[in-house]
């Protein structure tokens, strides 16, 4: 699915790693996000949504 | 043990090689109870090295610690569930060929009649019971 994770990651200055671990998942797994390998649960969706400051439909778009 | 400290320990990288060494040293007490020790050493040998493996690799590998348990999350628990489906699929379908054979044999078809039985059973046991629960 399309989504602004690396944009908002590289916009506040954070390696995947750090925030693999501010959101308890493995780095391997917010790269997959961000190369639309992998859709994120809900939960992982929302708490990324709420690490930014935006809202999910912001940092997710389904019809793309 | 607790509930969460042995969810801790499920996950952590010890959870693979210890289960390992524990299979290994319950082979190698049947066999021996079967007469034949020197393939229990084989089994604990064997299974004693892939843990050791598990445990060295699983420092470079992402694919070894999910394996290991050491770090999964959501996308890895997917994975595994992905994972054990095909793995399901592939011993169904062996025991399909397999009771086929035996059949065109002439033979009975034990125990590959009630393997597959259970499979099918478990198969829609789990089904309704995840259908009741969702």
């Amino acid at each position: 699915m399309k989504n602004k994770v690396r944009e908002l990651r590289v916009k506040h200055y954070l390696a995947q790693g750090q925030l693999a671990e501010a959101m308890g998942v493995s780095r391997q797994t917010i790269n997959s996000i961000e190369n639309e390998r992998y859709t994120p649960s809900l939960p992982l969706a929302l708490a990324l949504a709420r690490y930014f400051g935006v809202t999910v439909e912001e940092m997710f778009d389904d019809q793309g | 043990m607790t509930k969460g400290s042995w969810c801790g320990f499920t996950r952590s990288k010890w959870f693979l090689p210890a289960f390992s060494l524990v299979l290994g040293l319950v082979m190698l007490a049947v066999s021996w109870l079967g007469g034949d020790p020197g393939q229990g050493l084989v089994s604990l040998a064997v299974l004693a090295g892939f843990g050791l493996v598990i445990l060295l690799a699983g420092r470079r590998s992402e694919t070894i610690r999910g394996l290991s348990g050491e770090g999964r999350d959501e996308r890895f628990a997917q994975i595994d569930l992905q994972a054990s489906a095909v793995a399901g699929l592939a011993v169904i379908v062996a025991l399909i060929v397999a009771w086929l054979v035996a059949t065109a044999r002439g033979q009975s078809g034990e125990p590959y009649d009630w393997l597959l039985a259970i499979a099918g059973l478990s198969y829609v046991l789990a089904v309704g019971w995840f259908r009741w629960r969702g």
